[in-house]
């Protein structure tokens, strides 16, 4: 592998230099779109927590909403925390991370806890974590320090080779949880990323040819069988309506019901009246087309092309390949997710379990996104002043 | 593959492949938005219905069944609010079907095998409620309906219970309510019957079912997925209330009829007898007593199996009303009708004497006078006085099987009475018709004798032969008894007034009946039944034993007594010239094998509470158990 180049390392310079950071070039609207996704994630959770049969009050402790703020308070936190960290020293610790990530894991594997058997976060007292939700941000960081330290030399299929040799072992610690859906995020992220670094279209499109050939492969050895039902369910949702097509089901009826304008946030009658499982979590967008229609659902697809505009912006403006590629990853990352999530929650994807990122409830995968985006910004922030 | 965009590489940045990037978010978000558009505004109306009946059903409103009182007004039957376990099975994902039925069956301490077998025996649809467990106690039911999201497909319903007010007194008249059966929910569901509704099953309740039953309402109802009502969103229709009932029957006549016929029952170590009470005037029962009884509300509570399979498996059949819904030879009250058909049929007068002796002889068989020693020549006053075996012989075959018969119908017997209560038998009138279809022969002169005097072939409901002689008491008017005297409807207005029904007029001469009524009286007089003629009210009437079984080792047979018996409309001054009885009493002793006749002292009793009649006239000697055998 390629030497990495080591910045200065020194505990001063480091602070002289988040001083010295550009904080003109911080992206504002970036920041914004982050914050208006998060908060309509916020609105979501407040919305299911009123209780309008109960009549219990969102505000009390323990609720959807009231936890919902608390990750947010956090989210915020470390998002200041990795904007103001010079992102330069992640390519001198891009092992490390790399060690760090297989490490969580690892540990999830070992000591998870999740439902029926599966290990998927870590339980810390009443707080739960998601580990691999970070494990795909830092996975991001190892690629972008290796595509880009190959920078150059994309043409060459051991590139290519390289860069999936170095998915290959958190993909297969994923899938061992076993959590399919972040796995394909995982393959999401390197296709998106590669595509990206311009590798060669004819290895890429050999790559393509062998990813599809191991699909039946893996259908028949790796899938189990509960994981089958759940690709395929949305092939004929209508035919197990006690079964596994109950949620998608309700689900669809949920976004249809909503109409134009929706039926106003806490008057969902699919929400409500507890027809549409898991709300807060993966189907999250059903209430939300319920309770806010096709508008409130366009004004969300709209926050999402802008975030990954700028996002791609910030991964155009980068003079330093490592921003490029990082950005490439976020990017695809999120694409993946939108599109996977909300077309499973819509029925035209296989149900899969990936979160709607930000708006989705759940500690750990906004925590991460705020980490991926506090690392964008900071590269904004370190590239324009050679620029300008 | 270089394009001249592909070229464009600065910093490691093709544009190309920024481009292709911007269009593959656009195409997502567009194939997004499209699905979007198709779901929400395309088809929206068409998922807003589906959400609509997602959470909104239609339910019955159950309509308060109607209350049944007797002729007093006093409340027999009342509706109490209860809590009812209920399952829409469609609500209860098979998933999780076992964990619901295992909690339900913890928290009703119950069977869950037995749980499971309820739910899959349902009749009707996955989308009806199916009762689990009735009568819950409120902590019970309380529990439930708070673990309403643990409990999908689980309700808890409040729903009205039948209380019965005297229990086991009324219960073979009332009857009872209970679930409907699943071989007669077909029919029912077109009358607007639910899988769980609850129908009448026995006496009153089943036989008035439609009346008291009124008619159910429907409510549009939102629910949320474990199919808890959240609102009510609009009354369809309204329940119509259903109509009440009052009863011919006399509370206090009904408790005279049981304690007296519980004293003998208890002092003779017999399980089974019948007392009846009529007004001979209008066909009216006042009193109706078939013991042993059940409780009626313990069906209403929803019996248990091992409680039903008992009642089912008591040889004396609980369950059975035996004043109708059983039948038995009627012995010497029957001669009532040898005699009525005798002077009728003009084969003798009042005053034709027969010769009564030790016995009959009929080829080689020999037919025996009861007491086995007769009383020489004997008017109808001392035939019938004396319950003379071998007088209505004679009489019987005078008449031959068809003319007895004929009389026997002309007394209501071998026909339904038609009272308003379920199940009730025909009894068997013995003729050469009826023979030659049931047994293929005709009528042997011997069967006549015997049917004469009420033994053989003759079976009568005791419901039968109490009508019998109020046609006697009353001058010859058949009437319909009947249990209920009113139907009000649920303003208070009477929807059907009592009419007296009659069935038709016996087709003989008023002074045939006065000899028999006056012969019935010189049964009193003659001391036949004792001390009867010592109290201060005036009875005639008629005893009767009759054989039945199978011998014992010294050949002797099991044997009931029978006493039916009518007082004047002035019951002390009044005479049996007259037709203006209202009273008429019935008491039927079955295998009573007493000494002296156990039915009479059952009447006698019940005449003393009824009239009130300090001095106690009652002879238990009479009830000891005896080898007196044939005492009649």
């Amino acid at each position: 592998m390629g030497v990495i180049r080591a910045e200065p390392i020194r505990a001063t310079d480091w602070a002289a230099k988040s001083v010295g950071a550009a904080w003109r070039a911080f992206d504002l609207q970036l920041a914004t779109y982050a914050t208006l996704l998060a908060a309509t994630g916020l609105v979501m959770a407040y919305t299911n927590s009123v209780d309008s049969i109960g009549g219990g009050t969102a505000l009390e402790a323990g609720t959807t909403f009231t936890r919902g703020l608390m990750w947010a308070g956090i989210a915020v936190v470390f998002f200041i925390l990795a904007t103001v960290f010079d992102y330069r020293w992640l390519k001198t610790l891009a092992w490390p991370v790399y060690a760090f990530q297989l490490g969580l894991l690892v540990l999830t594997l070992a000591i998870g806890d999740g439902v029926g058997g599966s290990a998927r976060w870590i339980s810390v007292g009443p707080f739960t974590f998601q580990f691999s939700e970070l494990a795909k941000i830092l996975m991001i960081v190892v690629l972008a320090n290796y595509l880009a330290s190959r920078h150059g030399r994309l043409d060459s299929l051991r590139t290519i080779l390289g860069a999936c040799v170095l998915v290959a072992p958190p993909l297969a610690l994923v899938m061992l949880q076993p959590d399919l859906g972040t796995s394909l995020v995982f393959g999401a992220i390197l296709a998106g990323m590669l595509w990206m670094s311009g590798a060669s279209l004819r290895w890429l499109a050999a790559l393509a040819a062998v990813g599809i050939a191991m699909v039946p492969i893996a259908w028949t050895y790796v899938l189990r069988d509960y994981q089958k039902e759940r690709l395929t369910s949305f092939l004929a949702a209508d035919k197990d309506l006690q079964g596994a097509g109950y949620q998608l089901y309700q689900s669809q009826i949920a976004i249809g019901s909503g109409g134009w304008m929706g039926k106003g946030l806490t008057n969902g009658t699919q929400a409500q009246g507890d027809f549409l499982p898991v709300q807060t979590t993966d189907f999250v967008f059903a209430i939300l087309a319920e309770e806010l229609g096709f508008v409130g659902a366009m004004v969300l697809f709209g926050l999402f092309v802008l975030l990954l505009w700028r996002v791609l912006v910030a991964g155009w403006r980068s003079r330093d390949p490592f921003g490029t590629m990082f950005a490439a990853g976020l990017a695809s990352m999120i694409l993946f997710q939108l599109v996977v999530n909300v077309g499973m929650v819509m029925g035209i994807m296989p149900i899969t379990g990936i979160p709607l990122p930000f708006v989705t409830h759940g500690g750990a995968s906004l925590v991460s996104m705020a980490i991926g985006l506090g690392i964008l910004q900071s590269v904004n922030i370190r590239q324009t002043r050679a620029e300008w | 593959v270089n394009t001249y965009l592909d070229s464009r590489v600065e910093h490691g940045r093709r544009l190309s492949r920024f481009i292709v990037f911007g269009l593959v978010i656009v195409l997502a978000v567009g194939a997004l938005t499209a699905r979007l558009f198709y779901l929400q505004v395309a088809s929206g109306t068409q998922f807003a219905a589906l959400s609509t009946a997602n959470r909104t059903v239609l339910e019955p409103i159950p309509a308060p069944r109607g209350l049944i009182y007797d002729r007093n007004g006093r409340l027999l039957v009342s509706n109490v609010p209860t809590f009812s376990v209920k399952v829409r099975p469609a609500d209860l994902p098979n998933s999780q079907r076992d964990a619901v039925v295992e909690r339900l069956a913890a928290l009703l301490r119950a069977d869950a095998s037995e749980i499971h077998g309820t739910i899959d025996a349902n009749p009707g649809s996955a989308f009806d409620l199916v009762r689990i467990a009735q009568d819950v106690d409120q902590a019970t039911a309380n529990l439930i309906s708070e673990a309403g999201f643990e409990l999908p497909g689980v309700e808890v319903v409040v729903e009205a219970r039948r209380s019965y007010t005297d229990g086991p007194l009324m219960s073979h008249l009332i009857g009872y309510t209970g679930p409907v059966a699943p071989e007669q929910l077909a029919d029912l569901r077109a009358l607007g019957y639910q899988p769980d509704d609850l129908i009448g099953k026995a006496g009153v309740e089943n036989q008035y079912e439609a009346e008291l039953r009124g008619i159910y309402g429907a409510e549009s109802v939102e629910r949320d997925a474990t199919g808890r009502r959240t609102q009510v969103l609009q009354t369809v229709r309204d329940a119509q209330p259903g109509a009440s009932l009052t009863l011919t029957i006399d509370t206090q006549a009904q408790k005279d009829a049981e304690r007296a016929l519980r004293w003998a029952m208890k002092k003779i170590g017999m399980t089974r007898g019948v007392v009846i009470a009529m007004n001979p005037q209008t066909g009216e029962v006042l009193a109706m007593v078939s013991l042993p009884t059940y409780d009626n509300n313990l069906f209403a509570r929803g019996i248990s199996v091992s409680d039903y399979d008992k009642l089912l498996q008591d040889e004396d059949k609980p369950l059975i009303n035996h004043a109708v819904q059983a039948h038995y030879a009627p012995g010497s009250t029957y001669k009532l009708v040898t005699g009525t058909g005798g002077l009728a049929d003009k084969e003798i007068s009042a005053s034709t004497r027969l010769t009564t002796k030790a016995y009959l002889t009929l080829g080689s068989t020999k037919f025996y006078e009861w007491n086995r020693r007769g009383w020489g020549p004997c008017d109808i006053y001392c035939g019938f006085g004396h319950s003379s075996d071998t007088y209505f012989y004679q009489v019987a075959g005078m008449l031959g099987a068809d003319r007895l018969g004929y009389w026997a119908n002309q007394y209501g017997f071998g026909e339904l009475t038609g009272i308003d209560l379920p199940g009730e038998v025909r009894g068997i009138v013995p003729t050469n018709e009826w023979k030659q279809n049931a047994l293929g022969a005709p009528m042997f002169a011997g069967e006549t004798y015997q049917a004469g005097i009420g033994q053989g072939y003759d079976a009568v409901t005791p419901l039968q032969l109490i009508n019998a002689f109020a046609a006697l008491a009353n001058g010859g008017t058949l009437y319909q008894p009947q249990i209920v005297r009113e139907v009000v409807g649920p303003d208070g207005t009477v929807v059907r007034p009592f009419e007296p029904k009659v069935l038709h007029e016996m087709k003989v001469k008023d002074s045939v009946l006065r000899v028999m009524r006056n012969a019935a009286r010189e049964t009193v007089t003659l001391r036949h039944t004792y001390n009867l003629v010592d109290m201060p009210i005036k009875i005639a009437g008629k005893s009767g034993t009759a054989e039945f079984g199978t011998p014992d080792a010294k050949g002797r047979l099991p044997y009931s007594s029978f006493f039916v018996g009518f007082t004047p409309k002035n019951p002390v001054k009044g005479s049996f010239n007259r037709t203006d009885s209202e009273l008429v009493v019935m008491a039927f002793a079955h295998d009573s094998r007493t000494v002296g006749n156990a039915a009479t002292e059952i009447v006698k009793y019940f005449f003393q509470l009824h009239y009130d009649i300090e001095k106690d006239y009652r002879l238990p000697e009479l009830l000891k158990r005896g080898n007196f055998y044939g005492n009649d």
